[in-house]
């Protein structure tokens, strides 16, 4: 194959790859930091970094989780250094807000909002299952944890959203 | 597998199948059973934020036996030839010629120009200030003090710039964003220039350090120089 060929490919495969996947970068990130357009940026960052390891990356079908990858360091990198912030659900910055935009459906509403509120920790493992599809396992192997710690996260995760979902119903 | 137990496995995993044998005798367990599933449901739901319009970021030309990571680079440690390579590539990508670039302060001037091309994010016009918080974070007070004098700045971060954690600004200029990174510990003896297509700028020469200063082609960036350089003070 000959240079500019190789790189028509390359290009291709990586436009391919974005295409199916952008979604899920920005929601990933989105809902790692909270923030529009820190979301966008660390987006914008993952794909150049993507675009420029693409190489290293074998099979396609593994694409989704090295995309959430390169996402999730992209994220740390940005905070890295920084002390992590609380984000204060009654003062919201207009791009953390943006997050938030309020649809029809109020129940649904308070409910991204807790999911908002949720300890990072607690915060992502459910990002990953629930949005992303991943096992428990795969979980562990993305966060660095084991599955007992992912499985006790998750479980936190949920009670404390069926806690507030419930809160909001007395209301 | 008691109650306790599996309502933990349950609310950690909705699809875990297990415990059957105590689920069919437990309608409490069946009970909260729905309720996380139903819960789930909606989690999925609240998750589905709006996504903004793909945007691909510009890509630079890769030569695959060239590829290095940029976090990898440290062009004192890199051969020459590669050096050579890597402002070719740049020269390519970003239209940007360098003049007054001697031996010494071609990496840096090459890191520079890299790390523009890195995050193009940060060249967006923006009227909204960064927060105090945000900034001081990024410019810490052991790196340098900085006053308000430098002008509208809408974006700062702490970069890595051969191999340091250095402060990238950017402030609005008349003809849009124009990116400052103070680098403390990058001595050079002598401004370097930058000169492209689109883009202009400088590497300054301050104390100890350096400042590089790049904006629009039609910038008075003078000006700017002035400013930064009467705003910034090192503290190491």
């Amino acid at each position: 194959m000959n240079k500019i060929s190789a790189e028509t490919g390359r290009r291709r495969r990586f436009d391919q790859i974005v295409a199916v996947f952008h979604a899920d970068m920005y929601r990933y990130a989105a809902w790692l930091c909270r923030d529009k357009a820190i979301a966008e940026d660390v987006v914008q960052e993952a794909m150049l970094r993507a675009w420029k390891s693409l190489d290293a990356l074998r099979d396609d079908a593994a694409a989704k989780q090295w995309l959430l990858t390169i996402v999730r360091r992209e994220n740390a990198r940005y905070f890295e250094r920084r002390r992590l912030e609380t984000v204060d659900i009654d003062n919201l910055t207009a791009s953390q807000a943006a997050l938030l935009a309020e649809g029809p459906d109020e129940e649904l509403n308070d409910l991204r909002e807790s999911i908002f509120e949720l300890d990072d920790d607690y915060r992502e493992p459910l990002v990953l299952q629930v949005l992303m599809g991943y096992s428990t396992t795969e979980i562990g192997e993305m966060m660095g944890l084991k599955q007992g710690a992912v499985l006790t996260r998750l479980h936190r995760a949920r009670l404390k959203l069926k806690e507030n979902v419930a809160q909001e119903d007395r209301l | 597998m008691n109650c306790e137990e599996y309502r933990h496995r349950i609310a950690a995993d909705p699809s875990f199948d297990g415990g059957a044998g105590h689920l069919s005798g437990c309608q409490a367990c069946q009970a909260f059973r729905n309720e996380v599933l139903l819960l789930d449901d909606k989690i999925a739901r609240a998750m589905q934020i709006d996504v903004p319009t793909l945007r691909l970021p510009e890509l630079p030309a890769i030569d695959a036996d060239n590829v290095v990571p940029l976090a990898a680079r440290r062009p004192r440690a890199r051969p020459a030839w590669f050096a050579l390579a890597a402002t070719v590539l740049l020269a390519a990508v970003v239209g940007v010629r360098m003049f007054g670039v001697g031996v010494t302060y071609e990496s840096l001037a090459d890191e520079v120009l890299a790390h523009l091309d890195h995050e193009p994010a940060s060249l967006r016009p923006s009227t909204i200030p960064v927060s105090d918080k945000q900034l001081a974070s990024a410019v810490p007070a052991n790196v340098a003090r900085l006053d308000h004098d430098a002008g509208l700045i809408t974006y700062a971060r702490s970069c890595e710039i051969n191999g340091r954690t250095v402060p990238h600004l950017v402030i609005q200029g008349e003809h849009g964003p124009i990116t400052i990174l103070l680098m403390p510990e990058e001595a050079i003896a002598e401004a370097v220039s930058l000169d492209g297509e689109n883009t202009h700028g400088v590497i300054l020469p301050v104390g100890d350090g350096s400042i590089a200063i790049i904006g629009a082609r039609e910038e008075k960036l003078e000006r700017v120089e002035k400013s930064v350089l009467n705003s910034v003070m090192w503290s190491t």
